[in-house]
């Protein structure tokens, strides 16, 4: 267990914001603790899962898998947004 | 006896390039300090300072400029001007006496670095005339805000910002430091006389001028306008010393430095100008929208001077023009919403009639950041105000030291964190121009550490929001508010509608 900050980079906000999670943290739950800086402060709430991938890659990471697992680094840029 | 006229002698007075007797010439002029270039003394004598001004001339004229501003400031020192003034003119106020005024004490040391280091006579003279311009421009920018800090402690942030590690302080001083005072002579004074202070000033200081005196400020329109006449004068250090340059083929490296300070003095005025232009300042007072100074101070001017000295556009030109469009919005956006960081209290300047506007000078603001806003407007409207105030920190760029935005509402990602991975570190910039300045000079910024950094470093404590805040150096009382009022000119249109 480590303290994961990350840049956070949620569809449709203004700005890049620092974010921090724990290693054990599944990619739900780094989407959710970027969604408390965005979500229903500037960026309206939708019913759709959110998804997180690396800034510019092609696809999503697994909604499961950890941030330990997936091997981030540390201030990595993320894309979190809403799926479809 | 009769006098000469000026002219007859002034070129003699100021030749005084004189062959050193006890040292030797680079020991006198250090090239890091004089001349990397290393060009010969004939080439610098060709030097010729298009304004040409003499001790007495000088200090009869200036001294006619004290009387001008000191005089409005007897007869109107008893005005109650600012306490009836706009919230959104008393921060267009703030933050310009808390931005600029103490770099005025730095651009004397820039100056002085001019006078004393300067190959040529005629860069010398203008540098030491520009050292007692600088040290004027920073006594009135002191005085005049100093008589209102009784009325409200933020007005003692004119004096304090510049010593503090508030996040405009650490922007400010990495951006003055760069372009003034750590570069040697000829390139400072293009970076800072041909770029900065010959345009870049002018959108401060005369969009604001002319913003002050229709608002009725007359003591403030006086203050900006005193100084911007030294200003144009001084700046003009910077053109011969370019030409020199580029007709002894180090066109390269005058392009480069112009090209860094362009950049870097576009992302300070966007910040600073641009929310006072198109947010603070009244609606009913505005003449032009920030964009549109912009395109009649800046872009036409630098053009045609550029064009006139053989120096391109810049390589991002276009990443330029197309930032002109929103990152004064995204800017302003950030500066509200993290508004306790502040020591001035930003409006927010979006009520239905100013959005109008908004979207008449821009275009598409409605679908971008007009969205974004909907979202604290509802939180406003419900009673949820705390949503609209920070729990965490902006991404800020490793060479700007600014937040890192882009139009919101989009599914296009524009925003991105250009990042750049040097001796390990992993560096995050704004924009690809602030990226390519740091890979050219990365032993030049390399060390430095933005206040996200220093935050992850653990210096920051306790690493809280409330704890940056203490870390930044303001207290309750003085940071930014917003009582949120303007939020019933929405309540009224709902009720109407329902």
């Amino acid at each position: 267990m480590a303290l994961f900050p990350f840049v956070s980079n949620f569809e449709g906000d203004f700005l890049l914001q620092l974010v921090a999670v724990d290693t054990e943290n599944t990619m739900d739950e780094v989407a959710e603790a970027a969604a408390v800086h965005s979500v229903e402060r500037r960026v309206p709430r939708q019913d759709k899962p959110l998804r997180v991938r690396v800034q510019g890659a092609d696809a999503p990471l697994a909604r499961d898998i950890t941030v330990k697992d997936a091997k981030l680094a540390p201030m990595t840029p993320l894309e979190i947004y809403y799926e479809g | 006896m009769a006098e000469l006229d000026r002219m007859e002698w002034y070129d003699l007075a100021r030749t005084t390039s004189w062959t050193p007797k006890y040292v030797e010439q680079d020991e006198l002029f250090p090239p890091e300090m004089s001349d990397p270039h290393n060009l010969p003394q004939d080439v610098w004598d060709t030097y010729d300072e298009p304004y040409k001004t003499t001790y007495r001339d000088y200090v009869r004229v200036q001294r006619d400029k004290d009387v001008g501003v000191y005089s409005v400031r007897a007869a109107l020192g008893r005005s109650n001007f600012i306490e009836k003034a706009p919230e959104g003119w008393r921060s267009i106020l703030k933050s310009h006496y808390g931005i600029i005024g103490a770099v005025e004490f730095t651009a004397a040391i820039y100056c002085s670095r001019a006078a004393r280091f300067g190959r040529a006579g005629g860069m010398r003279n203008t540098g030491m005339f520009g050292i007692l311009d600088e040290i004027r421009h920073g006594q009135l920018e002191f005085i005049f805000p100093h008589e209102y800090a009784k009325k409200d402690r933020q007005w003692d942030w004119a004096v304090k910002t510049y010593h503090t590690n508030n996040w405009t302080a650490i922007a400010g001083r990495h951006f003055i430091e760069d372009v003034m005072v750590t570069r040697d002579v000829p390139s400072s004074t293009l970076t800072n006389g041909f770029c900065l202070e010959t345009g870049f000033t002018n959108v401060q200081f005369i969009s604001l001028s002319a913003d002050a005196a229709r608002m009725g400020d007359y003591t403030f329109s006086n203050v900006v306008n005193s100084i911007q006449t030294d200003e144009s004068r001084h700046a003009q250090i910077g053109a011969p010393n370019l030409e020199i340059l580029v007709k002894n083929g180090k066109k390269d490296a005058a392009q480069h430095v112009l090209d860094l300070s362009f950049w870097r003095s576009w992302k300070l005025f966007l910040t600073l100008t641009g929310p006072a232009v198109d947010y603070y300042s009244p609606l009913d007072r505005r003449e032009k929208s920030f964009k549109e100074f912009m395109e009649e101070w800046i872009i036409a001017q630098y053009e045609r001077q550029i064009a006139d000295m053989g120096i391109d556009h810049p390589w991002y030109w276009d990443i330029f023009l197309d930032e002109l469009n929103y990152a004064h919005h995204g800017m302003h956006m950030g500066l509200w919403y993290w508004r306790p960081t502040l020591f001035w209290n930003p409006v927010a300047g979006v009520t239905p009639k100013e959005r109008d506007w908004l979207e008449g000078k821009y275009p598409g603001w409605n679908d971008t950041f007009g969205k974004a806003w909907d979202v604290v407007i509802d939180n406003l409207l419900n009673g949820r105000k705390e949503k609209t105030l920070p729990e965490t920190l902006p991404m800020l760029c490793n060479l700007c030291q600014l937040p890192i935005v882009a139009p919101p509402g989009t599914k296009t990602f524009k925003l991105h964190d250009h990042t750049h991975e040097h001796k390990g570190r992993l560096y995050h910039f704004c924009s690809e121009p602030c990226k390519w300045i740091f890979e050219t000079e990365p032993d030049r910024y390399e060390g430095h550490l933005s206040l996200i950094d220093r935050f992850l470093a653990g210096e920051i404590q306790p690493m809280t929001v409330p704890g940056v805040l203490n870390f930044m150096g303001i207290a309750p009382g003085e940071m930014g508010d917003d009582p949120c009022d303007w939020i019933e000119a929405y309540r009224a249109s709902v009720k109407a509608a329902s």
